[in-house]
């Protein structure tokens, strides 16, 4: 049984208390503190108390079970909570306490889970390894030397730690998936419009999804389920009845999954693709089967993101000026706009800035129709070309390495912004496209855990996650793959 | 195309971003990297032809173009830090009044 199942069912059958989980919660969490992963930003014992004493109240009047009751679950710190401050890994929003819940939040709560604390991020989830973060880097707890992946870093260590069993990020292009990967937990990003964006802190606002990590499938599978459906303070939002989940399969008969052959480039590692092959082994044991298939598009993937994602953060990152948002720097000049350039100049760091100037740039007069109106019109083609893979060619699935590589070390790329755009290879795409997708760990390369990830159909999230959990129970996420 | 240190300036204000000298070369070159990277797009065809992306499920694409009231997920007075007859009340831009 998966830890979020197992503390649900005990909680509420009266056997532990969420208060007795609260405790066990900031035992772990100080012991990560000490540890020195700097993946919490704000997390205090008296607000999982009050969490917990919630939770208490409603098992002891005897009202309906709560499917997540008593389960602590860490919030990355984009998503705003009105208990804690959301910073959003920024100075910019140094002290910042929302006045409102994401709708996430509000669902989480009546689902009986825990607010446990606000995880560490790559500074307005821009960034592929949490070293972005104007708090400090964030640790692999595999490894201390390397990195989390990002820019949900902060969710993915707190899981992989055995912190919490599931943890909220955000995707805008695999920022979810790709830390479940170096981290060796599981990672869901769902369809666009499955959950609601009221709440979470606008990045890329036609791409941004909170997303979900879990220990194990049926961890993540159940705070998906608790999270998703239509909200009507998101117009984004599908309007679909929350996700229900299948159940766990046993076996893949019929089902085909595709190898787009662009993910499998002659120098991908050997561990990941080690670490694939094996589960292609266990596609075939279960009585699925394998077909290529081809993704034409795919190597603009990575360019399209970065002209696309930094313009709609250019916009979306206008309103922290001093005067709407963010912590007021005072120009030198004395007018208004010496306070605008101070207070962002200042405020933001260097990765932020960079990418509001590109998008700056490729909105401004003259490039706009041959940068974002480009990029626009090949994203339409990267999503024709998943819908043919699930039509035309066959595939029920899609099988790819989740990254190129393991976690790679600590400064590593921080001065080559490319080169770390690059770690984002097979995870953009599908967050282009608008798709649901998953990591699911499915072995280790030198100790270092590699991702397989599962891609579906829109809003075929319940089939995926039932696939990826017969996956589980037969490819061991801490073996090595060679 | 490149992006030059007069482009880089240009957008920087553009952007109100306040850019010191010490980092201005580094950020030049970094952006030229990046501009130069995405321009791989240009070995694509484009045309009118082309359809560009809608984000999001089909159900919430394009609805027709009514004039009708856009309910506020929280009122003013719930959002705002103070609100006084109607008004947000800020911080006064000191530095601008004292100009």
């Amino acid at each position: 049984m998966s830890a979020v199942a197992h503390i649900a069912r005990a909680v509420n059958a009266g056997r532990t208390s969420a208060l007795s989980a609260a405790h066990e919660a900031a035992r772990l969490l100080r012991k990560a503190d000490a540890d020195g992963l700097n993946a919490t930003l704000h997390w205090s014992e008296d607000l999982l108390r009050g969490e917990a004493a919630r939770v208490d109240a409603h098992v002891g009047a005897g009202h309906a079970m709560l499917p997540l009751a008593g389960v602590p679950v860490a919030i990355k710190d984009n998503i705003v909570t009105t208990e804690q401050p959301t910073t959003c890994g920024s100075r910019i929003l140094e002290g910042y306490v929302s006045p409102f819940n994401a709708t996430a939040i509000e669902r989480l709560r009546a689902a009986g889970a825990m607010v446990a604390a606000k995880s560490n991020l790559d500074e307005f989830a821009m960034g592929s390894s949490t070293e972005h973060s104007a708090f400090g880097r964030v640790r692999n707890p595999i490894d201390h030397e390397r990195v989390p992946g990002g820019s949900s870093g902060g969710s993915a260590a707190l899981v992989a730690a055995g912190v919490v069993p599931a943890a909220l990020g955000s995707e805008t292009g695999g920022s979810v998936r790709q830390p479940a990967s170096f981290c060796g937990v599981v990672g869901v990003k769902p369809s666009y419009g499955r959950v609601s964006r009221f709440g979470l802190v606008a990045f890329g606002s036609s791409l941004d999804c909170i997303s979900v990590f879990g220990e194990r499938v049926d961890d993540a599978a159940r705070v998906l389920a608790a999270i998703s459906g239509h909200d009507p303070h998101d117009a984004t939002t599908a309007d679909r009845p929350p996700l229900e989940l299948d159940g766990p399969r046993r076996d893949l008969r019929g089902l085909i999954f595709g190898l787009p052959k662009e993910y499998f480039p002659a120098d991908l590692d050997p561990g990941v693709r080690a670490g694939v092959e094996r589960t292609i082994g266990a596609i075939r044991d279960l009585g699925g089967s394998v077909k290529d298939v081809t993704l034409p598009h795919s190597k603009y993937a990575v360019p399209t993101y970065y002209i696309i994602a930094p313009a709609e953060a250019a916009a979306n990152l206008a309103r922290y000026d001093g005067v709407r948002y963010g912590v007021r720097r005072v120009g030198p000049e004395g007018d208004v706009r010496a306070l605008y350039r101070a207070t962002r100049g200042q405020g933001f760091g260097a990765e932020v800035r960079r990418r509001i100037l590109i998008g700056t740039y490729v909105l401004s007069s003259g490039y706009y129709e041959a940068y974002y109106g480009k990029a626009q019109q090949v994203r339409a083609a990267i999503a024709r070309d998943f819908q043919l893979a699930f039509t035309a060619q066959g595939a029920d699935f899609l099988l790819t390495p989740t990254t190129p590589t393991p976690a790679f070390r600590a400064g590593e790329k921080t001065d080559d912004p490319v080169a770390m755009y690059l770690a984002d290879i097979f995870v953009c795409a599908v967050s282009l496209a608008g798709l649901p997708a998953m990591s699911l760990p499915v072995g280790r390369s030198a100790g270092l855990p590699v991702g397989a990830q599962i891609i579906a159909p829109m809003f075929e999230e319940a089939r995926m996650l039932g696939v990826a959990s017969a996956l589980e129970a037969v490819v061991p996420a801490a073996g090595e793959v060679r | 195309m490149k992006i030059g240190s007069e482009q880089v300036r240009h957008v920087a204000r553009l952007a109100e971003l306040a850019v010191s000298d010490d980092e201005f070369p580094r950020l030049v070159e970094q952006m030229g990297r990046i501009v130069e990277y995405v321009a791989q797009l240009d070995e694509l065809p484009a045309g009118p032809e082309r359809s560009a992306f809608l984000a999001g499920p089909e159900s919430v694409r394009l609805r027709e173009d009514e004039v009708r009231p856009t309910p506020l997920a929280r009122t003013p007075a719930q959002m705002a830090p103070e609100f006084v007859d109607g008004l947000f009340v800020v911080p006064r831009l000191g530095a601008m009044e004292e100009a």
